[in-house]
């Protein structure tokens, strides 16, 4: 089942974003211009994320090129360079949205500055989440 | 922690390449490990020492910290 969802997605993602780009052509006027932002802004990401899906199942590896990518996949090291990456990323990711908060608060500040801080919520809440879940698994 | 992974693949004739297929990593990992950059999971160091037929003990050498 797993597989198959794996092989079917990038296709279904490829036709929901033509479906959506279509659709936001065919209602052109008739719909609010938001609605028609939103069409077309999930029919390019799901266009993009449908075509490398597409592309990437189309690469055919010789069997010891395809071990030699699963092992890379699951090898202890590739795994705590991802997850030390991650971590990483995450600070980077939260010193940067306070840099700007700090910046919209001076500079801009009402709905933007309300906005950011959701943001930066959002990011810790996800983190804090995601120790939970994985305090629970290990 | 330090390791003989190197000094016992060069003792019997076995490249990275096999030493990492023999224990499913990739061969960057086996040069790391040698490298001393990375220290191996207990899984991982028990299927090196496995392989090469020694005790973890054998193959890694842990330094207790001197303070």
């Amino acid at each position: 089942m797993k597989d198959f969802l794996k092989k079917t997605s990038p296709y279904v993602m490829f036709a929901a974003a033509w479906t959506l780009i279509l659709a936001a052509i065919l209602l052109g006027e008739r719909v609010p211009a938001q609605i028609n932002l939103v069409l077309f802004t999930l029919g390019g990401v799901l266009m993009g994320f449908g075509a490398v899906g597409i592309a990437l199942s189309r690469i055919r590896l010789s069997p010891e090129q395809q071990k030699e990518y699963e092992r890379g996949e699951t090898d202890e090291r590739n795994v705590a360079i991802r997850e030390k990456a991650a971590m990483s990323s995450w600070y980077w990711t939260l010193y940067m949205l306070w840099a700007v908060f700090m910046v919209i608060q001076i500079f801009v500040g009402g709905l933007w500055g309300v906005a950011i801080s959701v943001v930066i919520v959002l990011h810790c809440a996800f983190y804090m989440v995601n120790i939970h879940r994985w305090n629970k698994k290990l | 922690m330090t390791n003989r992974i190197a000094e016992l693949r060069k003792a019997r004739k076995i490249s990275q390449a096999e030493l990492a297929d023999g224990v499913d990593v990739t061969r960057q990992t086996i040069i790391s490990l040698e490298s001393g950059r990375y220290n191996a999971s207990l899984l991982l160091a028990h299927k090196i020492a496995k392989y090469f037929g020694l005790t973890i003990e054998e193959v890694f050498l842990f330094e207790e910290e001197t303070t």
